[in-house]
């Protein structure tokens, strides 16, 4: 459950100047905005992983397994790593030593194979198909994996995922937190209670349990978990913004809205939710970085992405199996990548709050 | 202490047979996922019945040292009696082997007779019980099946007279199969098939599970479910004591010296946790808190020297061979395979493009480059349906295509699959081809999914993964619902028929879980039943094989190697393909 | 304050109807087919059919439920379907060490939390706040499995201060041997949110008119800062503490299947796997039980920090 909390209550002010004020206050507050600059190029980056300008490639296999980074080259564990030549060759001995009749293995014939005509002809036409033998580096900037492939790009294809999920999973559940909670305290009644009987119900059902029950229902993969995490954490911003709306609704800006004929949803999201807005943006950036922590877990207990694609949760899945071995990179790199981003993205949450705090002056 | 009481626990003691095993010794062993429980008849998983078996007494076992694995008796005096026409075993119970202490018995010593046998054979009939092993008893007894229905779905009827299971006098007991059946002993050596005492389990009757009481060396003693089992040294146990001569191998000359002459079991107390994560399950072995466990995956490759020319031979890394660690290594009676819903109108049917498309997956699955990267080398491709150590095996057969992507991609184009626009093969009938290969969730399924979706790129068709638990998974397959699925099969007991069955029509949609259905193939199987094991019935296999090999039902995985690690004080391990553990024959010397 | 606990509890009664309808449609639904786990090797219809009769599985769903509803009111939940012990001794034996790991972190965690809050909020603005501050950012920015992976390998097995794992009977050989890995890593992946957060609620009382007439009336600085900031903070304070208690329960499972602790988050995901629907009812319905029982104590709780507090 992303760990959240409410911000001071904040009194009525025309959104604009309270934007503007706070992105005034941002500008001047040296760490808020260093921070700002490292997640903004961290979207950068993943916008430009996701439109495919860097790291497309990561999926292939371009050194050998487990190469280590060029720097520590020298003391990096080497490990045999064995290849698919090495199995086949062992498997051919055994089976011609085990030819009783000395005369080699035996098997289906051509004349019981009711492809035959067609597998010679196969192997004729076979020559279209055969690429060249790849050569693969003997080390890499951040060293290689299991299949060999560049950690590097992994890492990069793997930020966009991560922030790709989180950020979605983010909005997700603002959205459904935000809707439910307006119409919970704008209307009150029997929908408030009907809401805060959904909301008390999940609540009380361990997230651990939903989440399983979940992603058994509609398979694996980002849309997977960008919905289980939105269906485990809208509680949060369900409970602020009833009270909010609580409180704004007997306001005076809204009377006068409702004097000049507005109805219920332009009350509700054109005068209001302006004037909460600062305390979404909180709340939002707090559960990003509540999520991108999340989708590590996930993906641990085997509810992440799939093989085509690449988280930071998905590559600190291999870390248990990699340093058992002494393959460190890997887990360092992501662990650092992610440190960075959580932590630029925290001290933000911790400006923005306050920066757009109406009551500081 | 006075001296009555004094006098009353050495009374105690001379009644008691001579007990060798010494309560502090205490072996420290894990599973690596959590039991179900320890009712012979209720329980099927591989960590269960590496309890049960140390509980119960089958009627006859395998010899410790003898390879290829041998059957000797163990309660009995003597391997049964056979008729000439293979129906009727007749076995000869020791007299003087007693059940451990149990309220039940109401504090008498309660004698292992045939009787109890043939309850606990019956049992696995029972309908009410719904025994996981019922498939090997079902319809096998003279007289069986019509118990069975007049049980209907209540309780089995276990006083009636069955034909097939007759208990001669108290120590005798006789079997009448329906069938030929000249391999049906190895069944009985099963875990699943020792003796439980009648009393115990009716007074247990809500709770068998919990309550395993047996003629064995161990008693359960305690039970966290799914945490921690302890096994304590049956003070009753018949006394039994090591007696062989090694040959060669310096294995068994290394157990013949650390056991000869003794009473078995040595150790008292055996602590098993039950550990699922790789990495506490290793370090817990490296820290000495475990005495034996095998080599995870990760670990293999620090653990292990493996000599490139041939993966299988290895030796223990300097580090760990100083410290007195023993290496013991076997190939498991199991094979892996991925199969085909034969079913399927996609990649289901007989017909001839159907076959290509199957055998150019077949052909595209880099088998030897997954062993090397997933197994780190401790395995080997898998050939021929009956894995080694199993009655059947043909070493000589190669069964599995040759890796080829290329020849196989232009095996597809010559049936039709042809490359569309978007880079992807359509069907032959030009509508879009899509296949969904089912798997489980763990860090190791994700490995191999990996080297899928490579097979699945080159052949430039589409593939999407079907994740799920194992029963969701299967309760789909039962319906008809997957196209493909990976399984291991491990061998209930040594006989090919254990594997050869997997193809048998008549078993599609139970454990023929490609539904193939192949009228040449249930021929000859149904010959296979009524030999025994010999040239004439590995003629019948052979066929058989090849008819798989052309069809394509499967494409053929790999068979692992298992590599234990003992601590240095570990007397008297030997692994056996078997038995699931060698807990009675070891002794601990610190 | 009687009537309005009565009521409080008289208002769990359909919020624990939702759990338990939200509970049996997921399961029901996607829960998985147990028969088919039961059944091993044998796949046969009628033995699936015949292990489906045996658990109740082919009454119908209203049937269910009404069984589930008596369960609920008997607190019997009669026994695990896969390995057929009793429930009750089931959750018995996994709730102590479950109580023993998640109290001892929380207890451990609080008080170093509360404690170097409030030393870096009385410093506010300090270089003391904006180090602590930092490292707590950076430190929780960490995945929790990485500081499980990395502490059992280095601290335990390259150090060979604590266990690798284990678990034992008595009390005192966890406290002492196998307790104090899991709860370091346990304190220290909660300690920095907390601190984090806890200062943030000072910083916010410093604040307040209250404390600056309290200096104009000449108290001394510990005194405001424990009579009165410490006090008016501890709302806030008490209720992520209370509403943290029941997910502790469960988000100790990573900590568990690492240590080998034999604790509830371990059991529930074991239930699961192995579509064991005794078990997850039960577990649920107890962690439901608690999640509203602790918010009632939460709220009374807030009466007896601060009587001003009206309660509805």
């Amino acid at each position: 459950m992303p760990h959240t909390s409410a911000p001071p209550p904040a009194a009525p002010h025309h959104h604009n100047s309270l934007t503007r004020i706070g992105w005034r206050r941002l500008r001047r507050d040296r760490i808020g905005f260093a921070a700002l600059c490292i997640v903004g190029a961290y979207l950068l980056l993943a916008l430009a992983a996701w439109s495919g300008l860097v790291a497309s490639h990561w999926q292939d296999e371009v050194a050998h397994p487990y190469a280590p980074p060029t720097l520590f080259a020298g003391s990096a564990p080497h490990h045999l790593e064995l290849n698919a030549a090495d199995i086949d060759a062992a498997d051919r001995r055994a089976t011609s030593a085990a030819a009783l009749d000395g005369s080699g293995a035996t098997g289906l014939s051509a004349d019981e194979d009711p492809l035959a005509a067609d597998m010679a002809a196969a192997q004729q036409q076979a020559a279209q198909y055969r690429g060249a033998e790849q050569t693969r580096a003997d080390s890499l900037p951040l060293g290689a994996d299991q299949r060999g492939r560049d950690v590097l790009q992994k890492l990069l294809q793997g930020s966009a995922t991560s922030l790709q999920v989180g950020i979605a999973g983010a909005l997700l559940a603002l959205g459904i937190g935000t809707v439910l909670g307006a119409l919970s305290g704008y209307f009150g009644g029997l929908l408030d209670d009907l809401l805060m009987w959904g909301y008390s119900v999940f609540t009380s059902v361990p997230d651990m349990l939903l989440l399983l029950a979940f992603a058994a229902v509609s398979g694996r993969g980002i849309g997977t978990v960008v919905l289980v995490m939105a269906f485990t954490s809208w509680t949060g911003t369900f409970r602020l913004m009833r009270a909010e709306f609580i409180k704004h609704k007997g306001r005076e800006y809204v009377r006068a809205a409702d004097a000049i004929g507005a109805g219920h949803a332009r009350r509700m999201f054109h005068h209001i939710l302006p004037n909460v807005s600062h305390l979404l943006l909180v709340q939002f950036s707090m559960l990003t970085v509540a999520l991108i922590k999340y989708e590590a877990i996930l993906s641990f207990l085997g509810f992440g992405v799939g093989v085509t694609q690449v988280s930071w949760g998905a590559m600190l899945a291999e870390a248990p199996a990699e340093l058992l071995q002494g393959y460190w990179w890997q887990m360092l790199a992501v662990t650092l990548c992610m440190s960075l981003l959580v932590t630029a993205f925290s001290l933000l949450s911790d400006s923005l709050r306050d920066a757009l705090d109406p009551k500081v002056k | 202490m006075k001296p009555h009481a004094l006098l009353a626990v050495l009374a105690a003691l001379l009644l008691l047979p001579a007990q060798a095993a010494d309560m502090n010794k205490v072996l420290r062993v894990a599973l690596n996922a959590p039991e179900t429980g320890f009712d012979p008849a209720k329980v099927s998983d591989l960590y269960s019945s590496t309890v049960t078996e140390n509980i119960f007494d089958p009627l006859v076992t395998y010899d410790y040292l003898a390879r290829p694995a041998k059957l000797i008796p163990n309660t009995v005096n003597a391997l049964p009696a056979i008729s000439a026409d293979g129906k009727v075993y007749t076995f000869r119970l020791k007299p003087g082997i007693h059940f451990a202490a149990d309220p039940a018995f109401k504090g008498k010593r309660r004698e292992l007779t045939a009787a109890d046998y043939a309850y606990s054979i019956k049992r696995h009939l029972d309908p009410a019980i719904h025994s996981p092993w019922s498939f090997l008893v079902d319809g096998r007894f003279v007289g069986g099946n019509e118990l069975v229905k007049a049980a209907g779905k209540g309780a089995l009827n276990y006083d009636a007279p069955l034909e097939g299971i007759r208990v001669l006098d108290k120590y005798t007991l006789q079997l009448t199969l329906t069938e030929t059946n000249f391999n049906f002993l190895p069944i009985l050596a099963m875990p699943a098939f020792g003796a439980v005492a009648r009393e115990v389990i009716e007074a247990n009757r809500d709770n068998t599970n919990a309550h395993p009481v047996g003629t064995g060396p161990y008693l359960l003693k305690e039970w966290k479910p799914g945490s921690r089992i302890v096994l304590e040294a049956n003070p009753g146990f018949r006394k039994l004591v090591f007696n062989a001569t090694p040959g060669n191998d310096p294995v068994d000359k290394a157990v013949v010296q650390a056991l000869q002459g003794k009473t078995l079991p040595q150790v008292g107390r055996i602590e098993i946790s039950v550990i699922e994560e790789e990495q506490p399950l290793w370090l817990s072995f490296l820290n000495r808190q475990l005495d034996i466990s095998g080599i995870p995956q990760v670990a293999l490759q620090s653990a292990l020297v493996i000599d490139p020319k041939n993966p299988l031979k290895v030796r223990l890394t300097d580090q760990y061979a100083r410290q007195g660690i023993q290496l013991q290594r076997q190939l498991l009676p199991e094979i892996t395979f991925h199969f085909f819903n034969m079913q399927d109108p996609v990649v289901g049917g007989d017909s001839k493009d159907r076959i290509a498309l199957r055998r150019a997956i077949a052909m595209s699955f880099p088998v030897s480059e997954a062993i090397a990267g997933i197994r780190r080398g401790q395995a080997v491709p898998m050939n021929y349906i009956v894995p080694a150590g199993v009655a059947g095996h043909n070493p000589a057969f190669r069964g599995a295509p040759k890796y080829d992507p290329a020849a196989a991609n232009a095996l597809l184009d010559r049936f039709g699959y042809r490359i569309g626009s978007d880079g992807y093969r359509t069907r032959p009938d030009g509508k879009p081809l899509s296949i969904e290969l089912a798997c489980g969730t763990s860090s190791t399924d994700k490995q191999w999914n990996e080297y899928w979706q490579k097979t699945f790129d080159t052949l430039k068709i589409r593939l999407s993964f079907r994740q799920g638990k194992w029963n969701e998974l299967s309760k789909a397959n039962h319906q008809g619902k997957l196209q493909m699925w990976g399984m291991a099969w491990g061998a209930d007991y040594p006989d090919g028929e254990n594997f050869m069955q997997l193809l048998y029509g008549r078993n599609a949609g139970d454990s023929n879980a490609a539904d193939f259905k192949n009228a040449d193939y249930d021929r000859l199987f149904e010959a296979s039943l009524k030999l025994p094991h010999g040239p004439a019935r590995n003629q019948l296999y052979d066929a058989m094989n090849k008819i798989a090999v052309a069809q394509q039902p499967w494409i053929f995985g790999d068979i692992r190697m298992r590599s234990t690690l003992a601590h240095r004080h570990v007397k008297g391990l030997k692994l056996h393909p078997l038995l699931g553990t060698s807990w009675r024959y070891l002794d601990l010397q610190k | 304050m009687l009537a309005y606990i009565v009521r409080r509890v008289w208002q769990m009664v359909p919020t624990l109807f939702g759990v338990m309808l939200l509970l049996f449609v997921l399961f029901n639904w996607v829960g998985g087919d147990p028969s088919y786990i039961l059944a091993g090797k044998n796949l046969s219809a009628e033995a699936l059919a015949g292990i489906r009769q045996q658990l109740g599985l082919d009454l119908p769903l209203p049937q269910q439920f009404l069984i589930f509803v008596k369960q609920v009111l008997t607190l019997d939940f009669g026994t695990s379907w896969s390995t057929q012990q009793p429930v009750s001794a089931l959750l018995h034996s996994r709730i102590g060490p479950s109580l023993l790991l998640t109290g001892s972190i929380l207890l451990l965690g609080t008080v170093l939390a509360i404690g170097i809050a409030a030393l870096v909020a009385y410093l506010h603005g300090s270089l003391t706040d904006r180090l602590v501050t930092l490292i707590a950012t950076c430190a929780m920015s960490v995945s929790a499995l990485v500081y499980i992976i990395a502490g059992q390998y280095w601290l335990a097995f390259k150090c060979g201060w604590f266990p690798i794992m284990g678990w034992s009977d008595s009390t005192l050989d966890n406290l002492l041997h196998y307790l104090p890995l899991p709860l370091l890593l346990g304190v220290i992946v909660g300690l920095a949110p907390d601190i984090r957060f806890y200062r943030s609620c000072f910083v916010e009382e410093l604040g307040h008119d209250y404390v600056r007439t309290a200096r104009a009336k000449g108290l001394s600085e510990p005194v405001i800062m424990l009579k009165h900031v410490l006090r008016n903070a501890m709302i806030p304070v008490v209720t992520s503490l209370m509403m943290s208690l029941p997910y502790l329960m469960m988000g100790a499972m990573l900590l568990e299947t690492f240590f080998g602790i034999p604790g509830m988050g371990k059991e529930v995901v074991m239930a699961v796997e192995r579509s064991d629907f005794p078990v997850i009812k039960a577990i649920t319905i107890y962690i439901a039980l608690a999640t509203m029982l602790f918010n009632l104590l939460t709220d009374i709780v807030y009466k007896l920090i601060d009587p001003r507090v009206q309660l509805h």
